[in-house]
């Protein structure tokens, strides 16, 4: 070996600083997921309660278990499938039909996931409605052919190549000296693919591992993987405990990579330890194959053919992070319905708990009719648009006797007048956030607030149409159901006069830029300045006289194929929730407001939510204000179809004359690499030309 | 075939009828060949000859399309590679990777389910036939291309096979090394009494270590003999040609033992023609003479000189035919040379496919890149 040459000081910087760019967020992310507090930005102190919360809230944890399986059969069936296909294509006599064969087999890779995701939900509904079924084929089988079949292509692609470097002559001198084709395969070809072997089972796994999109549409709803999980839990903020599960991931896989490279590593160097393995690998060859085997068969008995279960089933689709789940030794209100609903009735009922991260989610799912579900979670419009499309199914209020703990005035509103589809589960209002350390008391008298110069660059607007128009409406006075085209111009000009002076529009970005104090002033829902309030206490709340009423509702989707026990359950399910101590679990955790009267006159949530905040029980139930009135005047309806088409042509507009110059410069970038990748073109084929005129030059020369 | 050394009659292999054609393409055209126990037989020809693929329907890699492979008596077309009694020496040596040298020699005696101690015994002889002594343990991808080899001679030769088949196994060495392999590969050959069939497009090492050369072009056999009498008496132009330098004119055999060419009529060797049939003669560079101007048979103009060493090579215009001679008399450029030929070196060949393709050296450099050319791989 010849002496490397030193690498100069620069370029040593630069390699460090790029590894520093790479692995700078996933240590920041490991950092955090130890962090005393559920502070994003302040690092309190360590702690190991994130961790320890994972183990005992079960949530995160099955998730987690349920993507490492997935991961770890659709990487092995993979492998083993992708390895066969790779010998085959790389053994075909026609060289045509060769590459026709392996740019098939790519093509997938190309392809956006999201097609690949559609067109196999697409597949398993067709084989559905082939095969007569009533139930909905999407589940743990479903997900596990659509993750075999995207892995598949990578697994191709990195064994390929060490075929093609392998000597062809391999397989016959081993054919030569005794071998069946078959051993000669085992004992020759395969050792000498098996770093493509492996580095294709390996980024099969991590590929399983991190699919959301695909996972999405395959899953169904008994189930759900990290990824899912993990997205429908963003709904509010990236919790610590997702740290937590995240760098558990990442170190997974860090050492999957380093064990995949050390044994695929140089032999040249043999140490007396991997010598004694080389001796013994016959037997560890054995044993790691049984093992495999039996993990393998194992789980695919576990979940092909125990589930022929005996215990009823209730899918619930919910918000995520909307319910009571067992952390901070709350009470798990599913499984505490599971434990209620043996002791009552003397049955077993597993509930499948899964979550969606927004009401068009939701309808997306209810709507392309890829899961059936028992109960969800709507808010208000979005139920009168079910209700309206024929996907509710009517209560049966006979069982759900603790409806009467709901106040009346949350009974018999515009989404169902007569009461026949819903129970509401929480409710809320958008008031104005303000840093109460920056801002001047003197100037929160309204929405005026978010118009007010003095906090240039430090006002945030919501970044969703029907929320930052229903600001502007209320500001101006104006029915924020109107289908005046004109009063949606006037909403519009109220926010492109307050544009400028805004940091930028955000969802869930309010909790850091809010708690951060990198913003001052930012509308959001009173239950979320709460979940503020506790990671900064200069943090204040206005609720304007004007402002939006919202609700979210328990309802039960229509389904033909659900047999009546189902519907039965489901409705003690909606009762279950209603009654005192779960309402108050629950109530306690989403900390926004219960229209249930055994919550709110709970003693012992009183004395929670003033914990919280001093003010807590004011800000979320405001004594002045009657809610079904104020409700009636400012709550959103759905829109018809020309007004939200109108809204959302509004929308753009505003968007874009804010980012008029940003639009500008990418135009240009734009232009400028078109020109780049011209240039380069016509400079290539110049050169080739330039080369083969030498050469025939040359060779007429010779001649 | 009796007078070579080493060999004798019994007939091990035979080759009879065999044709091969690859997509469309003629490989093999109706070869018939006799292989005997204990000779060191030799295919040799220009790449897409068919030597290869001759090769690898003896060992099973391929099956012919027509005619049959009988070994020891027996017809074993159909029998696949892994149950016939012969072993091959790769072009690029094909050890496995994965196992150090001890591993690879003891491959095919693992798969018999050998006991270790005979592996052992067994392994260890044949390393000190290939004289690889101590590097039982190494990595066969650390080993120079000659140890590579001479692993891979021993892996073959450990299973004690009827026939050992070495499809060009000297082509990636260089020069020197070739030579003491050609000695080593022939010693292994003589103490092992194991039938070689050996395949090289270089007639230098197919003369030297072969019993019997096997000269092929475009998939038919063109001669089958002795070294001696491959160069002394080729039976073709191609085969004149291929070995060794030929000076290859159309001549007339004008009546037994006398034949006419460049104008000339000269005594010779060679009876059984019909009379005045057209042919080609075959006059080795280094077999003409030099001669006064008065004595010669022939004249002409030198117009090129090489050095090679120990000898001159002179390419001469006789008649507007470019002759070559080799001697080590020192002759310039421009001068009228006087060559004389003795009737026993003047070989009378039938006309054949070939004639008139070869053996003028007026295209001289020409005709040196396409004999250097480097066989390419037969395989499909």
């Amino acid at each position: 070996m010849t002496k490397k040459a030193r690498a100069p000081l620069l370029s040593k910087v630069y390699t460090f600083f790029i590894y520093f760019l790479l692995y700078l967020p996933i240590a920041v992310m490991i950092l955090f997921s130890f962090n005393d507090s559920k502070s994003m930005t302040n690092f309190t102190g360590f702690s190991l309660r994130w961790y320890k919360e994972l183990f005992v809230n079960g949530k995160a944890f099955e998730a987690l278990k349920y993507s490492l399986i997935i991961a770890l059969l659709s990487a092995i069936v993979a492998t083993l499938i992708g390895t066969m296909a790779a010998y085959g294509i790389h053994y075909m006599r026609k060289k045509a039909l060769r590459r026709a064969v392996t740019s098939v087999t790519n093509i997938p890779m190309m392809n956006p996931d999201i097609v690949t995701g559609i067109s196999m939900l697409l597949l398993f509904a067709f084989i559905q409605l082939i095969l007569g079924l009533q139930h909905s084929l999407l589940g743990f089988g479903t997900l596990l052919i659509a993750h075999i079949t995207f892995n598949l292509p990578y697994v191709i692609l990195s064994v390929l190549p060490k075929l093609r470097q392998m000597d062809p002559s391999l397989s016959e001198a081993a054919l030569d000296l005794g071998c069946t084709p078959v051993k000669a395969f085992l004992k020759v070809e395969l050792p000498a693919i098996l770093p493509g072997v492996l580095s294709g089972a390996v980024m099969a796994f991590t590929l399983s591992l991190d699919d959301f999109v695909i996972s999405n549409f395959t899953i169904g709803n008994s189930f759900q993987t990290l990824p899912i999980l993990i997205y429908s839990m963003t709904k509010r903020e990236v919790t610590p405990d997702m740290n937590a599960i995240c760098s558990i991931v990442f170190v997974v896989i860090f050492i999957l990579l380093l064990l995949s490279n050390l044994s695929g590593g140089e032999n040249r160097d043999r140490s007396a330890f991997s010598e004694k393995l080389r001796r013994h690998k016959k037997g560890i060859a054995i044993a790691v194959a049984g093992v495999l085997t039996a993990v393998t068969a194992g789980i695919v008995v576990l979940f092909l053919l125990v589930p022929p279960r005996t215990e009823k089933v209730l899918n619930v689709y919910n918000w995520g992070e909307y319910i009571s789940d067992g952390s901070d030794d709350s009470l798990d209100t599913v499984k505490a319905f599971e434990e209620w609903y043996y002791e009552e009735y003397g049955e077993r009922v597993k509930v499948n708990y899964t979550t969606y991260a927004s009401n068009e989610d939701l309808y997306n799912k209810m709507s392309s009719g890829a899961a059936e579900y028992d109960v969800i979670f709507p808010s208000d419009y979005m139920l009168a648009k079910l209700r309206d499309e024929g996907y509710l199914a009517p209560l049966d209020y006979s069982e759900i006797p603790n409806y009467e703990n709901i106040y009346d005035e949350f009974k018999g509103l515009f989404y169902d007048p007569d009461e026949r589809y819903s129970v509401p589960y929480t409710y809320g209002v958008i008031g104005l956030i303000y840093n109460g350390a920056k801002v001047d008391e003197a100037d929160v008298t309204g929405w005026e607030l978010v118009q007010n110069e003095a906090y240039r660059d430090k006002i945030l607007q919501i970044d969703n149409p029907r929320d930052a128009f229903g600001i502007a409406m209320y500001a101006l006075g104006i029915d924020v159901n109107t289908t005046d085209p004109a009063e949606w111009d006037r909403a519009l000009q109220f926010l492109s006069d307050q544009k400028p002076i805004v940091q930028s529009y955000v969802m869930d970005e309010v909790y850091n830029k809010m708690e951060s104090g990198e913003a001052y002033v930012a509308p959001y829902y009173a239950g979320d300045f709460l979940f503020m309030y506790e990671n900064n206490e200069d943090l204040a709340f206005y609720q304007p006289e004007a402002t939006n009423f919202f609700i979210d509702a328990m309802c039960i989707p229509a389904n033909p194929t659900r047999d009546d026990e189902t519907y039965l359950i489901a409705n003690r399910f909606i009762n279950y929730m209603l009654s005192e101590e779960p309402a108050v679990a629950n109530a306690e955790m989403i900390c926004y407001a219960s229209p249930n009267r055994t919550v709110v006159e709970n003693e012992e949530y009183q004395e929670y939510m003033a914990d919280i905040h001093e003010d807590a029980m004011e800000i979320l139930y405001p004594e002045d204000v009657d809610f079904r009135e104020e409700y009636g005047k400012y709550c959103f309806r759905g829109l018809d179809k020309d007004t939200d088409k109108y809204m959302n042509g509004l929308w753009d507009k505003l968007k874009n004359t804010t980012t008029e110059e940003k639009t500008d410069i990418t135009n240009y970038i734009a232009l400028g690499l078109l020109v780049l990748i011209v240039a380069a073109l016509v400079f290539f084929a110049i050169r080739k030309k330039r080369r083969e005129r030498y050469y025939t030059e040359k060779a007429v020369a010779k001649v | 075939m009796g007078e070579s050394v080493g060999m004798n009659n019994e007939k091990l292999i035979e080759l009879r009828n065999i044709s091969k054609s690859f997509d469309g393409e003629q490989i093999l055209k109706s070869i018939n060949l006799d292989i005997h126990k204990k000779e060191f037989i030799t295919l040799l020809g220009p790449s897409g000859c068919g030597k290869t693929t001759t090769l690898r329907i003896i060992a099973g890699f391929v099956t012919p399309d027509e005619g049959e492979v009988i070994f020891e008596g027996k017809k074993i077309n159909d029998l696949p590679p892994h149950k016939r009694n012969v072993n091959t020496v790769f072009q690029r040596y094909a050890l496995f990777p994965h196992l150090n040298v001890y591993e690879n020699i003891a491959f095919g005696l693992r798969l018999a389910k050998t006991p270790d101690e005979e592996i052992r015994t067994r392994v260890s002889e044949m390393l000190s036939l290939v004289n690889l002594r101590g590097f039982e343990k190494r990595d066969v991808t650390s080993l120079s291309g000659g140890q590579q080899q001479r692993v891979a001679i021993a892996r073959a030769l450990i299973n004690r096979p009827e026939v050992l088949l070495l499809d060009e196994p000297l082509g990636a060495l260089d020069l020197k090394l070739r030579k003491d392999m050609q000695v080593e590969l022939k010693r292994m050959q003589r103490e092992t009494g194991i039938t070689f069939i050996y395949v090289t497009h270089d007639q230098e090492e197919a003369l030297s270590m072969s019993d019997t050369v096997v000269v092929m072009a475009n998939g038919s056999i063109q001669q089958i003999g002795t070294p001696e009498k491959i160069y002394n008496e080729p039976e073709n132009a191609f085969v004149a040609d291929f070995i060794g330098e030929s000076n290859i004119v159309n001549g007339t055999m004008i009546k037994d033992y006398t034949v006419s060419f460049a104008k000339q009529v000269f005594t010779c060797e060679d009876a059984g023609f019909e009379p005045n049939e057209p042919v080609d003669v075959v006059v080795r560079p280094e077999d003409i003479d030099i001669v006064p101007l008065d004595k010669a048979m022939l004249t002409g103009q030198v117009t090129a000189v090489t050095f090679k060493g120990d000898y001159y090579e002179v390419i001469v215009d006789i008649d507007h035919f470019k002759w070559m001679i080799e001697t080590t008399d020192r002759v310039e450029v421009g001068q009228t040379l006087g060559i004389s030929i003795d009737p026993y070196e003047i070989q009378v060949m039938k006309k054949s496919e070939f004639s008139g393709m070869f053996g003028d050296y007026s295209t001289f450099s020409d005709e040196i890149e396409h004999l250097s050319d480097v066989e390419t791989e037969e395989t499909k």
